[in-house]
């Protein structure tokens, strides 16, 4: 009996050791298909995040970065971009001089290096150039109202080789959004300049400039290869080709409301938008969900395709479904609302605070 | 441990080393005596403690405050109580949670005068240095019948005045820390006897204070440390006049000036927030009556950039308040003290942000405090108060408290304790009067206390003393007022709040031949929860825990002294607290110890103490409200050089 027991634990030794030796698998890369959603957190709390799921799934992974490096960001979440083996997150904190961009490993979301100040100061946008090269539009350190903009803003280049700043790109005041077309770089800015600065992505430098308009945002290129920009109450289609603005179609007829959080569709022939304005009465950011096609002449914003305004906006081209971000308030977890291209809700699923923008792969 | 640490540490610590060293060696040489003389305590004006029957106090002991003397008042209380605290930062805004209530629902009285900043309803614990008061007692739970407004999970009472019988003692201290930091002290404690029915005491005292914060580090483990500076500067005066019949007349003044920047290396964006405060006030006493008026002035500016246009807060308030006493002795033992008083205050505000831009109001309280003690085993106290205020109906507020000892021996007491009470808070200046979210039309808040405890003395030998106490608590606040983050922050009657919890406190002390030693232990259990489905997505907050009050929190100090030196370890250690609503996000829990090393030495009429100080030894990482990194372990060398010419 005894030897036999001994013969077990013997057994039950061995085993273990053997499991214990045994080389761990290469852990699967998590974050493959899916959708990422970028929370931009309670500005002051600086608890922004970004939220990860897989499209049949209607829970979510709300903070990978916390789950994956035991530290969470400390602020709010501003842009998203994948290149390369890279992921890059724009993390702005409320205070000065404390942003920075988070890169991490690309499918397994560890940390591989942070980029802070003086080289990243206010990041607004982040878009892959290549494999090795990123850029991140930033204003620069900022003032007070209504010096708000005090310095000129730049395009921080990334060698993701070194994983370093290796040039600053000079731009406008508030330099912002960026769109990637061919080999250029179209840059907005958030200051009210009118110059939409065109980037040539071989020499990183600012090839030409266009004016379009006060603030322009470029949205995206369409099915014709038109590149549409917002400027004001209104949409421009550029012609890339040519530099040329085909034409200016002012956004809706309602004095109070405002267009914003433009998507385009997967086969690049419309876009969805917000058409809200905030009502001082209730405290409470109000409006709907619209949809223009590139052929219109016209765009009345007078029939909604989803009868509410979301923090974020987001087109899914694989499957086409509107994603929009739910914020009930920024003190607690928001959620991304999940609607048919008809406007029928189909689902909502919880993920960080303010929910504000998303990346498809 | 300390010196090991200090000597591994590299140069400057290397300096301060020798320094102590040095010190410690030439002030055993003159030590004569094995304790450190307590200071006498003379009590000034009315104590509101001793109505409060069935609720739990604390006095801070006058070990603490000596150690704590640079430091402010959070600091303090975080070490030795179960107060949570919202902080911003070294040298910012920090705000308290008390049993689980918010920033405003703790009553900061000096004096008897509540100093909680009118326009926010809160104490900036920032802004109260240790050395500006002399004596401290937390009371836990409400008690709005005795103190008033904003006393609901609880009170501080900071008491000042001269403890120098006659001469006089000077006091000169600085403190010299990491980063730069650093403090000076200076001021005197004097007092005469003019004859036999006269007697004259006082105190006068500056301090000043810079915080350069030049930390090492830019970052700790992924986390920015905000850049930042302080600036803190105060001066306290305080006159106390006896006369015959214990009649006496006092003046006491304190004028707080705070001033911190953020990122101030940045022109642009650096942000200054400038807090003063004046408080001035005048109190006579007769055995039964009391009278007291005092003004306050309470200025905060705020700017950024260039400081071209700071944004201004500036409230006076004028107050005064009478107060008679009877007592009676009933048939069987019984004696009965009541306490019936009054008080009116007018409040004159400017604010840049309200829709005013010049708003003054009155306010009045009535009160009648009655405490019974029925022979040796039977306390009572009940107590009614009705505040009026301008424009707002603060509701009726009734307590009833009961004490009973249950064991009462030589060598073990036994108390059973408990109280019922209402509580209200008139609503801050800023709820009512802000531009757009202020609301005139709030409603009072409604808070219903209820506890229950018991304390236990047990000296289980001649040289050591044990004291606990546990308490359970039950406290319900209807129409909490809330900045509604679902409209903008609006503030709004929305929501009820309802804090329990369960406190404990043990404390031991021994004195041996050589030695003497001691440790206090609190523990405290807290939830505190939001009740009410107040639209479609309060179904995420019902039933969640209160932003920033961690559920479980804990101290540990204990202490060994050994004739002329002292050597403490304190710790403090708390949950994580949420910073969401719905408990979805949170600032992570930690634990934080500090190291303290005292000498004192006598030379004559002249006395010095240094005090050696580790802060979080271990490096703790932890965030402050903003998910930026709280600086990591630091020392500092304080010493306090005193001069008496009463001594031998």
């Amino acid at each position: 009996m005894k030897k036999q027991f001994l013969k077990v634990l013997g057994v039950v030794l061995l085993v273990g050791t053997m499991n214990a030796c045994r080389e761990k698998e290469p852990e699967p890369e998590y974050y493959e298909l899916g959708v990422m959603v970028l929370n931009a957190g309670n500005f002051f709390d600086n608890n922004g995040s970004v939220s990860f799921f897989k499209r049949e799934k209607t829970t979510a992974e709300t903070d990978v970065f916390s789950d994956k490096n035991g530290r969470s960001f400390s602020g709010g979440v501003q842009g998203y971009a994948e290149t390369g083996e890279h992921s890059l997150i724009l993390v702005d904190n409320d205070k000065a001089g404390l942003d920075k961009v988070e890169i991490v490993n690309l499918g397994k979301w560890t940390s591989e290096a942070s980029l802070g100040a003086p080289d990243i100061e206010n990041p607004r946008a982040v878009i892959g150039i290549s494999p090795t090269k990123a850029y991140v539009s930033c204003y620069g350190a900022t003032g007070v109202f209504p010096n708000y903009f005090a310095n000129p803003g730049y395009v921080a280049v990334i060698d993701l080789s070194t994983l370093k700043v290796i040039k600053k790109i000079p731009a406008q005041k508030g330099a912002a959004k960026m769109v990637k077309f061919g080999n250029d770089v179209y840059l907005g800015n958030d200051s009210g300049a009118a110059e939409l600065l065109v980037i040539d992505t071989a020499t990183d430098a600012v090839k030409r400039t266009l004016k379009i308009g006060a603030g322009p945002e470029p949205i995206s290129p369409d099915a014709n290869g038109k590149l549409w920009v917002k400027t004001g109450f209104s949409v421009v289609r550029l012609n890339p080709q040519t530099d040329q603005v085909e034409a200016t179609l002012k956004v809706g007829t309602d004095p109070r409301k405002s267009p914003s959080s433009f998507a385009v569709t997967p086969d690049g022939r419309g876009f969805y938008y917000i058409y809200s304005f905030y009502d001082t009465v209730s405290g409470v950011n109000k409006g709907e969900t619209h949809y223009f096609s590139i052929d219109d002449t016209s765009i009345p914003g007078n029939k909604p395709i989803i009868n509410r305004a979301f923090t974020g906006l987001g087109v899914d081209p694989l499957q086409g479904l509107i994603y929009g971000g739910v914020t009930p308030s920024y003190k607690q977890a928001g959620y991304v609302a999940r609607y048919r291209p008809n406007g029928e809700k189909l689902d909502s699923i919880k993920v960080g605070i303010a929910p504000s923008g998303f990346f498809f792969k | 441990m300390l010196l090991y640490t200090a000597r591994r540490a590299g140069s400057p610590y290397h300096i301060l080393y020798h320094i102590l060293l040095a010190l410690a060696i030439s002030f055993s040489a003159f030590a004569q005596q094995d304790s450190v003389a307590l200071e006498p305590v003379v009590v000034v004006g009315f104590a509101p403690e001793r109505f409060m029957a069935g609720l739990k106090i604390q006095r801070v002991d006058s070990a603490a405050l000596r150690q704590f003397r640079f430091q402010n008042i959070g600091d303090l209380l975080a070490f030795n109580t179960p107060l949570a605290f919202k902080n911003y930062g070294p040298g910012r805004l920090s705000t308290v949670s008390f049993r689980g209530t918010s920033a405003q629902h703790t009553a900061v009285l000096w004096n008897g005068l509540n100093i909680n900043q009118p326009n926010l309803g809160q104490t900036d614990f920032s802004t109260l240095p240790v050395a500006g008061f002399d004596r401290l007692s937390v009371q836990y739970g409400s008690s709005a019948s005795a103190v008033g407004t904003d006393a609901v999970g609880g009170s501080l009472l900071l008491e000042s005045g001269g403890a120098q019988p006659e001469g006089v003692r000077l006091l000169l201290g600085r403190r010299q820390a990491s980063f730069g930091n650093q403090q000076t002290q200076a001021g005197a404690n004097y007092g005469a006897k003019f004859n036999d029915a006269l007697h004259f005491s006082g105190k006068t005292l500056y301090y000043d204070g810079q915080m350069n914060n030049n930390y090492p580090h830019t970052e700790r483990r992924g986390y920015y440390v905000e850049p930042s500076t302080a600036e803190q500067r105060g001066f306290v005066q305080d006159l106390v006049l006896t006369g015959k019949k214990s009649r006496q007349l006092s003046a006491h003044l304190w004028l707080t000036d705070n001033g911190s920047t953020l990122t101030p290396e940045n022109p642009d964006a650096r942000q200054l927030t400038r807090t003063q405060s004046r408080r001035a006030m005048i109190q006579y006493q007769t055995p039964t009556w009391t009278w007291r008026t005092a003004f306050t002035r309470d200025l905060i500016d705020f700017g950024a950039g260039d400081y071209s246009q700071l944004e201004h807060t500036a409230t006076d308030r004028f107050l005064t308040r009478l107060e008679k006493e009877i007592a009676w002795s009933l048939s069987g033992g019984a004696k009965v003290n009541l306490r019936v008083g009054g008080e009116v205050a007018h409040y004159r505000t400017r604010v840049d942000g309200y829709a005013e831009p010049f708003i003054t109001e009155n306010r009045a309280d009535f009160f009648a405090l009655s405490r019974w003690q029925f022979g040796p085993r039977w306390l009572v106290s009940a107590s009614v108060r009705q505040a009026f205020v301008t424009r707002f109906d603060p509701p009726l507020t009734p307590s009833l408290g009961a004490e009973y000892r249950l064991i009462n021996r030589d060598k073990y007491l036994l108390t059973a304790k408990g109280s019922v009470s209402r509580s209200y808070r008139v609503p801050t200046l800023n709820e009512r009067y802000w531009k757009t979210l202020g609301n005139p039309a709030i409603r009072p808040e409604s808070g219903f206390n209820k506890e229950l405890g018991v304390e236990a003395k047990w000296l289980p030998t001649d040289n050591q003393q044990i004291t606990t106490s546990l308490t359970a608590y039950h406290n319900r606040v209807d129409d909490w007022t809330y900045w509604n983050p679902d409209r903008n922050y609006r503030v709004e009657n929305l929501q009820l709040v309802v804090a329990r919890g369960v406190e404990m406190q043990a404390q031991w002390r021994a004195t041996f031949p050589v030695w003497q030693t001691g440790a206090t232990l609190g523990y405290a259990l807290n939830r505190s929860s939001q009740e009410r489905v107040y639209n479609a997505y309060a179904v995420a907050i019902v039933g969640q825990q209160l932003v920033y009050v961690p559920v479980q929190q804990g101290t540990l100090s204990a202490y060994a002294q050994r004739g002329i030196f002292r050597f403490t370890a304190q710790m403090r250690a708390q949950t994580r607290s949420f910073t969401t609503f719905d408990n979805s996000n949170h600032l992570p829990g930690y634990a934080l110890v500090n190291l303290l090393a005292e000498a004192t030495g006598q030379r004559g009429r002249w006395q010095a103490n240094l005090q050696a100080q580790a802060s979080n030894i271990f490096d703790a990482l932890y965030l402050n409200v903003g998910r930026n990194a709280m600086p990591g372990r630091s020392f500092s060398l304080n010493l306090l050089l005193t001069y008496n010419s009463e001594s031998r």
